[in-house]
């Protein structure tokens, strides 16, 4: 009786409950869709107080002229904070953006872009060719997905050749010639030449450079049922690869995930010749007292030179912006040549800027330089999402191939079955 | 005269194996602390008894243009000091209900929480990120203190409430007859006798918020709330170029006040029953 | 009127008026906590109404349009309206419990307590109950509540493709469950992985429970000199951030460069070990870094429990000629285990779930060929790869709780085989 009467108490309340639950209003909770969506971004949107920017950390010193300037040409204060790009930004925008805490403006790196765009985290940009025609070709399609234009390019990287002067006079043309070279030098704790090579991102050089390559290029962009990592040319780049470790030309303690940290730190010793690595190590080589010299990389035994990855860090405007056309005169702003001069000078960030690259500024400046160059053979990072799958199992066959625990031919084959199983089962296809 | 030589046998033997210990603890602390005194960025380059050591990265850390980590640290104290003391308060009255009183869900109450808390909580920080943020606890130190401290209380007041079981209940029993109240017999009876345990468990409480960096990175948005933690874990974050040294050189400091909250500690300890409890 | 009447039922026309919350006290004459029942009752609907309402609402549908509804948020949303249901509910069966038993007590005559008999009432029963609470709430919203999220989110399909604020979520049922076991991926290398977990989970927790006890046994001798210093020394691996000490270590064991090859093996003339690219040697590498990491947290709650043994144990034993090892095996043991059971089977259930050391370490690794998983990968950091990498957190969520329902029955079958919980059940 007495149990027969509390549940019958419970499903009244319940009931009461559930009779309350209408749909509830929402327009008081957050803004209808066609107040952003609907509006014409091209035009005759109010002027915003403010506009919030997230920007990499420690390169806010190149943003603050730029935003300064923009105050004073259009009376709109910019405010920025500094916020870490390679997984902070995004994670962060994730959470915030939903919340109402939203930034008007953020950077991301280009390969991020397929995923926050599916997400709905950024928004397309309109701006009109005269604008675009002042970048790279190259560094414009790394901020499309889909056809349809995300961001404006704010600087690119890509690996280069770096040597210690002291150990080496010049930067050799040829790998063969490297090679030659290192074998000479490698003896006594002491490298002639370290890349990480168990590493996809410093590997694709190789592979793509000897004809592999991740995803086919075609007329609508990338294709993700077509890969290229186990085709001839990939598998002679694995065992070009393979070579290196085998001779002893590169020590085991640079494999692994920590390797990275091994190689420079056995670089700022002074202990190895030459490295291949990316624009952001120069400060800590020249702050170790190495005296480096910087050019493009050596061409492979093929003739052709390296296809290293292109990153292109962008400015793109959030979803949930509530300005979007200012928001896109901000980056127009922050790209243009005088500040992307100006980031130049003060963060050493290569913008893909057209007239920048002809600058002196840059072609006197060795590593920018070399940058540049390396940046004509490089292609841009896949940004769709795809991608996510390729780098553990494509890292995990270099490795083995490093090792020697794999033949070249069957771990890519390997890396290439996983790598179409994890597409088919974690992308469907519309 | 046998006694005599098993006790000297058996202490030698504990000092060696003490020995032994110690430098397998200090030989990779040392590694740390050379490090930090390391010119140079990066780990591997950085030797034990580095040639030209430098004390660079400290100067950095509390140069207040360059870094924030005073703050960091001021913040890490702070939360972790409030942290301690709530912990113990609140672990301390709720197993002393566990241990003396009787209710429903006494029984099966708190290893229902320690169970929960073995479920993995990477999506759970989503979770927590929409509450705080539906609370305004977002980016305040209350809500990052709050979590802490809910987070700790299962095992500690596990570990308090077997420590309590072990103090005999006449103790209770007489003082209520003399007309103590509840609060009383809590306060002034049982609590002196269970220092030993409270002095554990503010310690789990205190160095927990100075290991996370995960939970506070999620909640905290501002740099200058940051915590060590976080600070020091944003340093070595980044994809290329960490800055090792200069964290290790955080890390040092980190270390320190938990060692001398340590040391605070020891005479708490020793003073267990053993100190007068059962006799009375 | 209240005499003593059998067929008038108190009780049960008490509990049916506090349907309504507080009239059932009413009937009973107990005005006043009538009137805090009713008060509350209105206060609970007048603050919350809303937020259930909405709350409610966002929990069954998951919003209905896409890029205003933030499925997600609303999921929370609904947790909390679920809990704030659950609490208010707590408190409607309290006052009908309340009203029942009131009005019992006029059915058998009895005299209902005055105002301030109650109050004395509840300060005594209620004292436990006042003294758990404010940490009972602070568990429902800290533990309860994202795990509730965890099972919740398992259920949807949230992933790339269905992500907000771009697109809704929805509910699927069982689809992720079914799915995981669907996968092709994962059966090659399931077992082998799962195997190095349990070896993984048993022998680093084991070294590091064994050695926290034996230094804490050793370093409470009564006749040792300077325990303060030794006592500090050794929860110094914990004063440091793991994160640290992890890569440290992962310094240390470098095959070509770290000091454990050619500074200490090359010392003892032994050729440089493979700890970064043989799985074996990367495994042993990971259960000493976990046993350095992991004892001083037992070390010093074992110290702690030591003091609660009376020291008349020991003399008993002595007058009896006990061994050294008699008396831990007798007294020591028994008595430590009886306190912190509970609480090392939570270490195991750590490790198994130990996704920071392994990570940090190696990276999972080393590469073994034609398999998915890393040569050190346990399941919980494999799984995650396999299922974050790819933004999969629907599934990833259900083989959380897949793991969460193994690793939770081991424990619960653990602890109830342990002495402190049969103990607990006798008194």
């Amino acid at each position: 009786m007495k149990k027969a009467l509390s549940i019958f108490m419970m499903l009244m309340l319940l009931l009461g409950i559930l009779v309350a639950c209408g749909a509830p209003e929402r327009e008081t909770r957050s803004k209808s869709p066609d107040e952003t969506k609907n509006k014409d971004k091209t035009a005759e949107e109010a002027k915003p107080e403010k506009l919030i920017v997230w920007e990499d950390i420690d390169k806010a010193v190149a943003l603050k002229p730029a935003i300064a300037s923009f105050e004073k040409e259009y009376g709109i204060k910019v405010e920025f904070q500094e916020l870490n790009m390679a997984d902070k930004m995004r994670d962060q925008l994730r959470l915030d953006g939903p919340a109402g805490k939203a930034p008007d403006v953020v950077t991301l790196p280009h390969d991020q872009i397929g995923q926050v765009v599916i997400e709905g985290l950024i928004q397309e940009i309109n701006v009109s060719d005269d604008v675009l025609d002042t970048f790279t070709e190259s560094s414009v399609n790394a901020q499309m997905y889909d056809g349809k234009l995300f961001g404006l390019p704010k600087a690119t990287e890509t690996p280069v050749f770096i040597y210690n002067k002291a150990l080496m006079s010049k930067a050799p043309a040829t790998m063969d010639e490297l090679y030659t070279e290192a074998k000479a030098l490698t003896k006594g704790g002491q490298y002639g030449f370290l890349a990480l090579w168990d590493n996809f991102y410093f590997a694709h050089g190789v592979i793509a450079g000897m004809g592999g390559y991740v995803f086919n290029q075609t007329d609508n962009g990338l294709d993700p049922k077509d890969l290229g990592l186990n085709n001839i040319g990939a598998v002679e780049g694995a065992k070009y690869i393979q070579k290196w470790y085998k001779e002893g030309l590169f020590p085991k303690g640079i494999i692994g995930d920590n390797g990275g940290s091994t190689k420079d730190g056995l670089f700022n010793q002074g202990k190895v010749a030459s490295v291949m690595d990316g624009p952001w190590a120069f400060q800590g080589m020249k702050d170790a007292g190495i005296d480096i010299g910087i050019s493009e990389l050596p061409t492979l035994p093929n003739g052709e030179h390296m296809k290293t990855f292109m990153g292109v860090k962008g400015w793109n405007v959030t979803a949930f912006t509530k300005h979007p056309y200012w928001s896109t005169k901000l980056i127009e702003w922050l790209t243009n040549e005088e500040n992307a001069k100006i980031r130049f000078e003060l963060t050493q960030e290569i913008p893909p800027v057209k007239t920048l690259i002809e600058d002196p500024i840059i072609t006197d400046n060795e590593g920018a330089k070399a940058v540049a160059i390396q940046s004509q053979y490089a292609v841009p990072m896949p940004n769709i999402p795809e991608m996510a799958e390729v780098w553990e199992p494509a890292g995990s066959a270099l490795q083995t191939i490093a090792t020697g625990k794999a033949e070249p031919k069957a771990a890519m084959d390997d890396a290439v079955k996983s790598i179409e199983t994890n597409i088919t089962t974690n992308h469907p296809s519309e | 005269m046998g006694m005599k030589k098993n006790k000297m046998i058996r202490l030698t033997v504990s000092y060696l194996i003490i020995l032994l210990m110690c430098v397998v603890i200090i030989y990779p602390l040392l590694w740390v602390i050379g490090s930090s005194f390391n010119p140079g960025q990066s780990l591997s380059g950085a030797s034990m008894f580095p040639k030209n050591p430098t004390i660079a990265h400290y100067a950095h850390l509390f140069n207040p243009e360059k870094s924030n980590y005073l703050y960091w640290y001021m913040n890490s104290l702070k939360i972790s000091i409030i942290t301690m003391i709530s912990t113990v308060i609140l672990t301390s009255i709720t197993a002393y209900s566990f241990s003396r009183y009787r209710f429903i869900g006494r029984k099966n109450g708190l290893l229902t929480f320690l169970v929960l808390q073995m479920i993995p909580n990477f999506a759970a920080l989503i979770a927590l990120y929409v509450l705080a943020v539906r609370t305004e606890l977002i980016d305040t130190h209350l809500g990052l203190i709050l979590i802490y401290v809910g987070g700790q209380i299962p095992i500690n007041t596990w570990l308090m409430k077997g420590y309590l079981d072990t103090i005999p209940k006449e103790l209770d029993e007489s003082a209520k007859i003399d007309g103590a109240s509840h609060m009383r017999i809590f306060v002034q009876i049982i609590m002196p006798l269970a220092k030993p345990i409270i002095a554990v468990v503010a310690l789990f409480a205190f160095i927990a918020p100075f290991a996370d960096f995960i939970l506070a990175r999620i909640m905290l948005r501002s740099n200058e709330k940051f915590t060590m933690g976080v600070g020091l874990y944003e340093m070595v974050a980044k994809q290329f170029g960490n800055e090792f040294t200069t964290f290790a050189a955080g890390s040092v400091l980190i270390a320190l006040p938990i060692a001398m909250l340590f040391l605070c500690f020891q005479k708490y300890f020793v003073s267990g029953l053993t100190a007068g409890g059962t006799k009375g | 009127m209240d005499g003593i009447n059998p067929a008038i039922k108190h009780g049960r026309n008490a509990a049916l008026l506090s349907i309504i919350p507080g009239f059932g006290q009413f009937y009973n004459k107990q005005y006043v906590k009538g009137f805090i029942f009713l008060l509350l009752t209105i206060a609970f609907f007048a603050s919350f109404l809303d937020t259930l309402n909405w709350g409610f609402w966002g929990l069954f549908t998951l919003g209905t349009i896409a890029g205003l509804d933030h499925s997600i948020f609303l999921l929370i949303d609904g947790i909390i309206a679920l809990i704030i249901s659950v609490i208010g509910l707590g408190i409607y069966i309290v006052n009908i419990y309340d009203a029942y038993n009131s009005g019992k007590k006029r059915d058998h005559g009895l005299a209902i307590s005055s105002v301030k008999e109650q109050y004395h009432n509840l300060l005594d029963s209620g004292f436990p109950y006042l003294m758990v609470s404010p940490g009972f709430l602070l568990l429902i919203f800290v533990v309860i509540f994202p795990i509730l999220f965890v099972i919740l989110l398992s259920f949807t399909n949230y992933d790339l493709y269905h992500s907000p604020p771009a697109k809704l979520v929805d509910w699927v049922g069982i689809q992720n469950y079914i799915d995981i076991f669907k996968l092709d991926l994962w059966r090659k290398t399931f077992f082998g992985v799962l195997g190095w977990t349990i070896v993984w989970t048993f022998v680093a927790t084991t070294l590091q429970v064994a050695l926290g006890i034996f230094l804490a046994i050793l370093a409470n001798q009564k006749d040792l000199k300077g325990k303060a210093i030794i006592r500090t020394v050794f929860i110094l691996p914990w004063a440091v951030p793991a994160f640290v000490s992890i890569l440290i270590y992962s310094g240390m064991f470098n095959e070509s460069f770290g000091v454990i090859n050619t500074g200490i093996l090359h010392a003892f003339g032994i050729d440089p070990v493979p700890w970064m690219t043989e799985e074996n040697w990367t495994r042993l590498a990971l259960i000493f870094i976990q046993t350095w990491l992991g004892f001083p947290f037992i070390f010093a709650m074992t110290t702690g429990v030591l003091q609660s043994i009376p020291d008349e144990l020991y003399e008993a034993a002595n007058v009896d000629g006990a061994t050294i090892w008699q008396k831990f095996m007798k007294i020591t043991l028994p008595m430590i285990l009886f306190t912190t059971a509970p609480i090392l089977i939570t270490q195991y259930t750590f490790n198994f779930n130990n996704f920071n050391v392994i990570f940090l370490f190696n990276g999972g690794g080393p590469a073994i060929p034609g398999q998915n998983a890393g040569g050190s990968d346990i399941l919980i950091s494999w799984i995650y790869s396999l299922t974050m990498t790819s933004a999969q957190y629907g599934k990833a969520a259900a083989i959380t709780m897949l793991l969460s329902i193994v690793v939770v029955t081991v424990a619960l079958w653990q602890f109830k085989r342990s002495k402190s919980f049969k103990e607990e059940g006798m008194n």
